[in-house]
């Protein structure tokens, strides 16, 4: 079956006098078989930018977005109306996409009117608490009521709904949880699990969060200063990352265990210097400065994201940008 | 270990036109000397009007309501917080407390030098220009930064950074008691494992005590010798790290550390229902209306702080023994 989704050799410059390089050849796939693949790294890495790229919102400087097989940039007009149905977007504070008098029962009746989902207003009404029963909201407790009377995390779980009911196939989230406390984070993350089990839909899903990535499952993709680490299956990963950053990240992630406490005191580690690609240059591992395990050859071309080779059962289910394993 | 910060009774509130919404209530907690306390508790519980509230430091409509707060340094001096003058908290404030606001990392001012920043009121306070350099660079170096950051601009520096030179700011004068709210919030892991490891550091170095307000229970249970947790301005438990993580004993604080998933792919539940606003806190047991252990006498009596082990604190009638038998 034909992947998803495509992503090419993405490259995004942004000028001026300081280039940033926000994304430098990335690609990766998602299959055509529901998935949850997370995107992870810190601020900066460039996560957001390929968000925006995917969804259309941003012309790359270089690569291309494939979906269902097709050009995103070069496809016409009854496909963008396919293409704005079936990928959504989710963002981290919903309360910009909802007009502040619009009651929520207005916010999902004008996405079922734009898009003809209902031909009668009884089927519109059964759709809308359907929809909101599938993100775990009662409808005679937000249908009436404004965005600013909702709390975070209804109002993100009324996001859900509104994607939902517009039935997509891929949804990209940028940092859906982030403004969400940990109590209720666990019930937004189920949703997407059940949407990806029972409704066939898959989730992009933007993060810095390595914990919230692993309640998920799925797929990671490991980004640093705009290009992959690793990826891989999100359990393989997470329980041994090999390439270097990835764990440093992974062993960094504060454990809600106090049993289970770092062992070891990084705070005379070197710090990450700013100005990506600044002075040092960008042919080169861009880990190579703080990275513990540094060769010469990881100063002098950039390493190539593939399976890494060692003998571990599974090093099939994942590739690394490193020297350590080629 | 002595109280170095001993609050009784505590409530603060939002003045309103008529009346005063009350925000935090009721707050009895003593603050060990040298430990690092965890206040942990969801968006809006109080944590920020209680951090503020210590220092002295709420502004309109914000308003202290009552209670004390004795803090006794080392030198046997002790003063109750709620009722010195304005000038006397300056004072004490400037020797002996500090505190990282949330969001402080976006206060620097972006035409001024590192240096001039971290200066301005160590030599306003009386310091020479001299001593005041060398103050700042001493506390540069506790949080791994040189002292060429000095001469930069804010904008120059990652938010780790910014963080950093903040907090630099805020131990320059060697303080008894450092609250700092949602320090690591904004941060990614690896600067905020770098940054954590690093107050700990400061702690040890300084002989500090530290309230470290924050709402990720990973941060808690990797630096916090105690944890008080707090829902609807109250404060529902109160423990060592590891018994609250183990033994959480207030449902609310079973299901905060219930939803935390131990494995990946493991699923767990989130708390049901919403956390209530202070203009409409439930009446008796704040989170009765979510508590999955409610019985009739939660909705009407108000549970008290009350010691249920050895350094354990909880507020809820399950553990009531003459309320609990009743039901
Ligand atoms: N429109 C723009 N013009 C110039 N630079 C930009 C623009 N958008 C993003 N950048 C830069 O590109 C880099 C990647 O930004 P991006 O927002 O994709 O990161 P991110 O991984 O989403 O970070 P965060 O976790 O903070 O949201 C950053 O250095 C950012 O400053
Ligand atoms: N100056 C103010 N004006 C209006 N409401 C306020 C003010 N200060 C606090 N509140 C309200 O008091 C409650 C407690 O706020 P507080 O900031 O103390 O919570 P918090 O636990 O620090 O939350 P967060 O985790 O989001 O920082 C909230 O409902 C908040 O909206
Ligand atoms: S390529 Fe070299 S510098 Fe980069 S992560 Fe691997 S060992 Fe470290
Ligand atoms: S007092 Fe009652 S409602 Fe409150 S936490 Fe205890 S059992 Fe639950
Ligand atoms: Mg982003
Ligand atoms: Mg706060």
């Amino acid at each position: 079956m034909r992947d998803l989704l495509v992503v090419e050799n993405l490259r995004q410059i942004f000028g001026g006098r300081n280039q940033t390089f926000a994304v430098d050849d990335v690609s990766f796939r998602i299959p055509a078989e529901p998935t949850i693949v997370s995107l992870v790294g810190e601020s900066g890495s460039g996560k957001s930018t390929i968000a925006r790229i995917i969804l259309g919102l941003l012309q790359p400087t270089a690569g291309r977005v494939l979906y269902d097989g097709a050009d995103i940039a070069m496809s016409g007009r009854k496909w963008n109306r396919k293409f704005r149905g079936e990928v959504q977007a989710v963002f981290q504070d919903p309360y910009s996409v909802y007009n502040p008098v619009y009651k929520a029962e207005r916010v999902l009746k004008l996405v079922i009117r734009k898009f003809g989902l209902a031909k009668s207003k009884a089927e519109a009404q059964a759709m809308m608490e359907e929809a909101l029963r599938a993100v775990d909201l009662r409808p005679e407790e937000v249908l009436d009521r404004h965005p600013h009377q909702l709390s975070g995390g209804q109002r993100q779980r009324l996001m859900l709904a509104r994607v939902y009911l517009m039935r997509p196939r891929l949804i990209v989230a940028d940092e859906p949880v982030s403004m969400i406390d940990a109590g209720m984070r666990a019930s937004f993350l189920n949703i997407l699990q059940d949407f990806r089990d029972s409704h066939g839909i898959s989730t992009l899903f933007i993060t810095h969060d390595l914990s919230t990535a692993m309640y998920l499952g799925g797929e990671i993709i490991v980004l640093y200063q705009g290009r992959i680490m690793e990826q891989g299956a999100t359990q393989t990963v997470m329980n041994a990352p090999l390439h270097p950053y990835a764990q440093l990240l992974i062993s960094s992630i504060p454990t809600p265990d106090p049993r289970r406490r770092w062992d070891e005191d990084l705070s005379a580690a070197p710090l990450a210097e700013i100005g990506y690609g600044a002075s040092a240059g960008r042919e080169r591992c861009l880990f190579a400065d703080r990275c513990p395990q540094v060769m010469d050859q990881c100063w002098g071309a950039r390493p190539r994201l593939q399976a890494p080779k060692i003998d571990a059962v599974d090093s099939a289910q994942r590739d690394v940008a490193c020297y350590l394993y080629e | 270990m002595p109280a170095l910060l001993e609050i009784r009774g505590l409530s603060a509130g939002l003045q309103g036109r008529r009346s005063v919404t009350q925000v935090v209530s009721n707050v009895d907690l003593d603050v060990r000397s040298g430990e690092i306390l965890g206040v942990v508790g969801e968006s809006g519980c109080g944590k920020s009007t209680l951090a503020t509230a210590i220092m002295r430091l709420l502004v309109p409509p914000q308003v202290l309501q009552s209670g004390s707060m004795t803090l006794r340094l080392n030198k046997g001096s002790s003063y109750d917080l709620v009722k010195l003058s304005e000038s006397e908290l300056r004072e004490l404030r400037w020797r002996h407390l500090s505190y990282i606001p949330q969001g402080s990392m976006n206060s620097l001012n972006p035409v001024l030098r590192v240096e001039r920043q971290m200066t301005d009121t160590l030599i306003q306070h009386g310091l020479s220009d001299k001593e005041a350099r060398s103050r700042a660079i001493a506390a540069l170096e506790l949080v791994n930064l040189e002292p060429k950051i000095l001469y930069s601009y804010p904008h120059e520096l990652s938010g780790g950074m910014r963080q950093r030179v903040i907090i630099a700011a805020a131990v320059s004068m060697r303080p008894a008691l450092i609250v700092a709210d949602e320090l690591t919030t904004a941060l990614d892991v690896v600067t905020q494992r770098q940054i954590l490891q690093e107050l700990i550091g400061i702690r040890d170095e300084l002989g500090a005590t530290i309230i470290l307000i924050t709402h990720d229970m990973g941060v808690v249970a990797q630096i916090a010798d105690r944890v008080a947790v707090m829902y609807a301005g109250k404060i529902a438990e109160l423990g060592t790290v590891n018994g609250i993580f183990e033994t959480p004993l207030h449902p609310y604080s079973q299901g905060l550390i219930g939803s935390i998933p131990r494995e990946s792919g493991q699923r767990v539940e989130g708390l049901l229902g919403e956390a209530p606003s202070p203009w409409n806190y439930p009446t008796g047991c704040r989170f009765h209306p979510r508590c999955p252990k409610v019985f009739a006498h939660c909705r009407a009596q108000t549970p008290a702080l009350q010691v249920q082990a050895s350094d354990r604190w909880a507020a809820c009638h399950l553990y009531d023994a003459e309320v609990a038998a009743d039901a």
